[in-house]
C-alpha cells in the first residue's frame, strides 16, 4: 500500500511543534516572575489569557475548566501548525481526513466525560433518553452530528483550500506562458499569489483553527449546567 | 456520460453553499446589531453568533460530504 504524502507532514509539522514547545519551555523556566515578560513570554502569556478567557466564558465550572486549558492551547496551535504548513510547501495534515476525525473524536469524548463527571452517572444515564425513552435514536444522532460536522467543516475547508491553490496555480503558469521571453518562469504567481496565500492559508487557517476550539468549548460548556 | 451526469449531481450538491453563505451573512448581521445596541453583552452574543452559524453551516457540510461521496464513491 502506497503511503499517503499527509503523513510525513503530520511527522513534520509534529516534531516542529514539539521542538517549538520545548524552546518555549526553555524560556518559561528562565524567566523572572518579578520581571517585566517580553518576547516568547509575553506571547504566551497573551495566548493564555486568550483561551483561558474563553474556556472560561463558556464551561462554568471552575475546576474542569482549568483542566480544559492545556489541552485546548495545544489543539489550537497544532491545528494552527497544520493550517498554514500549506505556506511552506508541504501538504496540510488537517487535509488528510483521519487528522481532523481524530480530533473531532477526543472533543465528542471529552463532551461524554465532562458531563458525565458533572451530572454523576444516574443523571447522565438519563439524559441519553430525554424527554422520553424513544428519544434515544435521536440523541445518538445528535452525537454522531456533532462529530461529523466538526471534523468535515475543518477538513473541507483546509481541502478546498489547498486544491484552489494548485488550481490556481495551474491557470497563473497559463496566463505567464503568454508573455514572450520571460514565459517559462511563472511571473503571474509572483505577483498575484501572496495575496491569495494570505487568505486562503493565513486568514482561513487562523479562522478554522479559532473556531474549532471556540465550537469544541462551547459544546461542552453546553453539557453543564450554570452554578447560579 | 455516466460520469459527466455524476458530476453535475455533485455540482447540484454544491448549490447548499448559496443559501448557506447569504443566511450565514444574515447571522453576522444581527450579531452586530445586537452588539451595536446592546455592548455589554457582546461576548455572549458572539459565541452565540458563532455556535448559530456553525450550527447552519451543518447543513452546506453535508451536502459537502454528498459530494464527496458522489464523486469518490459513484464516480471513482
Amino acid at each position: 500500500m502506497e503511503i499517503q504524502k499527509t503523513i510525513y507532514s503530520i511527522i513534520i509539522v509534529t516534531a516542529f511543534m514539539a521542538l517549538l514547545l520545548l524552546l518555549v519551555n526553555k524560556a518559561l523556566t528562565k524567566f523572572d516572575p518579578l520581571s517585566k515578560p517580553k518576547g516568547v513570554v509575553l506571547i504566551v502569556m497573551m495566548a493564555y489569557d486568550f483561551i483561558d478567557g474563553l474556556i472560561k466564558g463558556a464551561v462554568k465550572k471552575k475546576e474542569i475548566a482549568d483542566k480544559l486549558v492545556p489541552y485546548f492551547m495545544s489543539v489550537i496551535l497544532y491545528i494552527f501548525l497544520s493550517n498554514i504548513a500549506g505556506l511552506f510547501s508541504i501538504e496540510c495534515p488537517t487535509s488528510n481526513y483521519s487528522v481532523t476525525l481524530s480530533l473531532a473524536l477526543i472533543t465528542c469524548v471529552l463532551i461524554e466525560v465532562c458531563s458525565f463527571k458533572v451530572k454523576g452517572g444516574k443523571s447522565y444515564a438519563k439524559g441519553w433518553f430525554e424527554p422520553f425513552a424513544p428519544f434515544v435514536v435521536m440523541n445518538v444522532i445528535s452525537k454522531l452530528s456533532t462529530l461529523l460536522s466538526l471534523s468535515l467543516r475543518l477538513f473541507g475547508n483546509i481541502l478546498a483550500g489547498g486544491i484552489l491553490m494548485s488550481v490556481i496555480y495551474q491557470l497563473f503558469a497559463r496566463v505567464s506562458a503568454l508573455i514572450p521571453v520571460v514565459g517559462n518562469i511563472n511571473i503571474v504567481a509572483i505577483v498575484l499569489a501572496p495575496f491569495l496565500h494570505f487568505y486562503f492559508d493565513l486568514f482561513s487557517g487562523v479562522m478554522q483553527s479559532f473556531l474549532f476550539t471556540n465550537l469544541s468549548v462551547n459544546f461542552i460548556g453546553n453539557e453543564i449546567p450554570n452554578e447560579e | 456520460m455516466e460520469k459527466g451526469i455524476i458530476a453535475i449531481a455533485a455540482a447540484l450538491c454544491g448549490m447548499a453553499g448559496c443559501v448557506t453563505g447569504i443566511f450565514e451573512g444574515k447571522v453576522a448581521i444581527h450579531a452586530v446589531d445586537a452588539i451595536g445596541k446592546n455592548p455589554d453583552a457582546s461576548s455572549k452574543i458572539q459565541s452565540m453568533a458563532i455556535i448559530g452559524a456553525a450550527i447552519s453551516e451543518t447543513c452546506a457540510i453535508y451536502c459537502l460530504l454528498i459530494a464527496f461521496l458522489l464523486i469518490f464513491v459513484l464516480g471513482a
